[in-house]
């Protein structure tokens, strides 16, 4: 087997208030694979998605793309890192949305035409081309949500990492996301707690609770497990009821 | 919003921002730096000004009612003027102690003083109107404006609807619950509180916006805006603003020494 593109190994966190978010989540991405993380409010996710970046100092190892993370090393690691967050109001800072989509690239040190052209791909992959002039407070929920992603994938990280990413949206801006995913040949981390778009986009799911990896399995097994999703603050999501039972 | 007209296409909005940035500059400063004794140099400015205006097609009452907005601002630095100017007495009334004189050089100061304000205010309006503020911020920056002060401009802009969407919605569930009734300590209380929340969900929002830009990559360096190229009017604009504030200038330097 390759190597994982992302592994952490007995990572652990506790914040300045004294809550343990993280405690020793060891697990391991192989480039290609299309993770979800699911658990309950407060079981650490996002909690783990900063710590990836960097943002949090965490005990343990984690390492992406074969780089350590470190203080040091940080700004490295979230170069292969795509992190779409969860408000796409504080992803899409600059008034003009073409401006904030080029903001990745150019920050790469990449030439102008080089940036515009990976603004074009990046817009058109997520359905908004001719939006380059618009400015993100007003666009719609779901807009905002392709847009922030459109500033990552102009990156083309090697790793999407995605906080939430239906929360908010109407049934078809939903329906236009999973279909957008679908569509992604990138290596895909979904922290959510929406069951049923795991079962559309990811084949992989592990679940966290109280800071610790408590499932890790394929999907359909380890969402359809009725005892295991109640036990951890989740539901089995319709498209798997019914077919499970432990 | 400030820049609610600047989609129109006229040829007030299709010239270059840069081009309008420059213009502007010097519209301002030939308007503060002419004489104090006499309105007659202001009134070419203000051709000039009603001149774009019309070119611009932008509702005059778009510009009356920003102008109505700031105007308190100047009138409170003027208003005393015509009090302490010494000078022409043109009114006396008896008060207290003494009397309190209206001197004619005090009006005429304090006129002036208004007049140039709202020219200047109106030609900065002006530009608001006709130019869309990303791409003004992107003229700055070709100006060679430092690039984090333009940043900051931007962010700022960026951001304020949000804050203020923010704002609103914490008032609309304060009002929700107390009907815009109770004793007024408790309403002021309440304000203040709704001030002090928002100043702390500023905070995290900035902090959530360095994460976000740091995860692209930001390292503190900024770089360079999109090149544009000047046609053949905006230099025409530019310069002929630059040569006639001059131009002004060097008139009231002569005639009023």
């Amino acid at each position: 087997m390759a190597d994982p593109l992302v592994q952490f190994d007995g990572v652990r966190y506790r914040y300045p208030t004294g809550m343990q978010a993280l405690d020793g989540v060891t697990l391991a991405v192989q480039p290609g694979e299309r993770v979800a993380l699911a658990g309950p409010n407060g079981a650490g996710k996002s909690t783990l998605v900063l710590a990836m970046a960097g943002f949090l100092r965490a005990e343990g190892t984690i390492r992406v793309a074969g780089h350590r993370l470190t203080p040091a090393s940080a700004r490295d690691v979230r170069r292969h890192l795509g992190l779409v967050f969860q408000d796409a109001d504080d992803q899409l800072f600059m008034p003009r949305l073409a401006d904030d989509v080029a903001f990745g690239p150019a920050t790469m040190g990449l030439e102008p035409q080089e940036v515009e052209a990976r603004v074009r791909e990046a817009l058109a992959a997520v359905g908004l081309e001719g939006y380059d002039d618009r400015v993100p407070y007003h666009l719609s929920v779901g807009e905002k949500r392709r847009a922030a992603l459109a500033t990552v994938l102009a990156m083309r990280p090697q790793i999407l990492v995605l906080d939430e990413p239906s929360a908010d949206l109407d049934p078809r801006g939903r329906r236009r996301l999973i279909h957008l995913l679908g569509g992604l040949e990138a290596t895909l981390l979904v922290i959510t707690h929406d069951l049923d778009l795991v079962v559309e986009t990811c084949e992989r799911t592990v679940v966290l609770d109280a800071g610790r990896v408590v499932a890790d399995g394929p999907t359909a097994d380890v969402l359809a497990d009725p005892a295991l999703v109640a036990a951890h603050g989740l539901e089995v999501p319709h498209r798997l009821a019914g077919q499970g039972g432990g | 919003m400030l820049d609610h007209f600047a989609s129109r296409s006229t040829p007030a909005h299709r010239l270059d921002p840069a081009a309008k940035a420059v213009a502007l500059l010097a519209v301002v400063l030939a308007t503060v730096l002419v004489t104090r004794d006499s309105f007659l140099p202001l009134v070419p400015v203000a051709a000039g000004l009603a001149a774009y205006h019309a070119l611009s097609r932008t509702p005059i009452r778009y510009t009356f009612r920003r102008l109505a907005v700031v105007s308190p601002l100047a009138v409170a630095l003027v208003v005393l003027f015509p009090f302490l100017e010494p000078g022409e007495v043109l009114v006396r009334w008896p008060a207290a102690g003494g009397e309190v004189v209206v001197t004619r050089e005090g009006l005429v100061r304090a006129g002036h003083l208004l007049s140039k304000f709202v020219l200047c205010t109106w030609a900065a309006l002006l530009v608001l109107a006709t130019t869309r503020f990303q791409d003004l911020l992107q003229g700055l920056a070709r100006l060679r404006v430092p690039r984090v002060f333009v940043t900051q401009l931007a962010i700022l802009y960026r951001y304020l609807w949000v804050l203020m969407d923010e704002g609103m919605h914490m008032r609309m569930a304060r009002a929700a619950r107390d009907g815009g009734l109770g004793p007024w300590r408790l309403r002021w209380h309440s304000r203040a509180g709704v001030v002090g929340v928002l100043f702390l969900r500023s905070w995290d929002r900035a902090e959530r916006i360095w994460r976000a830009m740091a995860a692209r990559g930001f390292d503190g360096t900024l770089h360079a805006p999109r090149q544009h190229r000047l046609r053949p009017v905006d230099w025409v604009f530019a310069g002929g603003v630059l040569l006639a504030s001059a131009a002004l200038l060097v008139g009231d330097r002569l005639v009023y020494g």
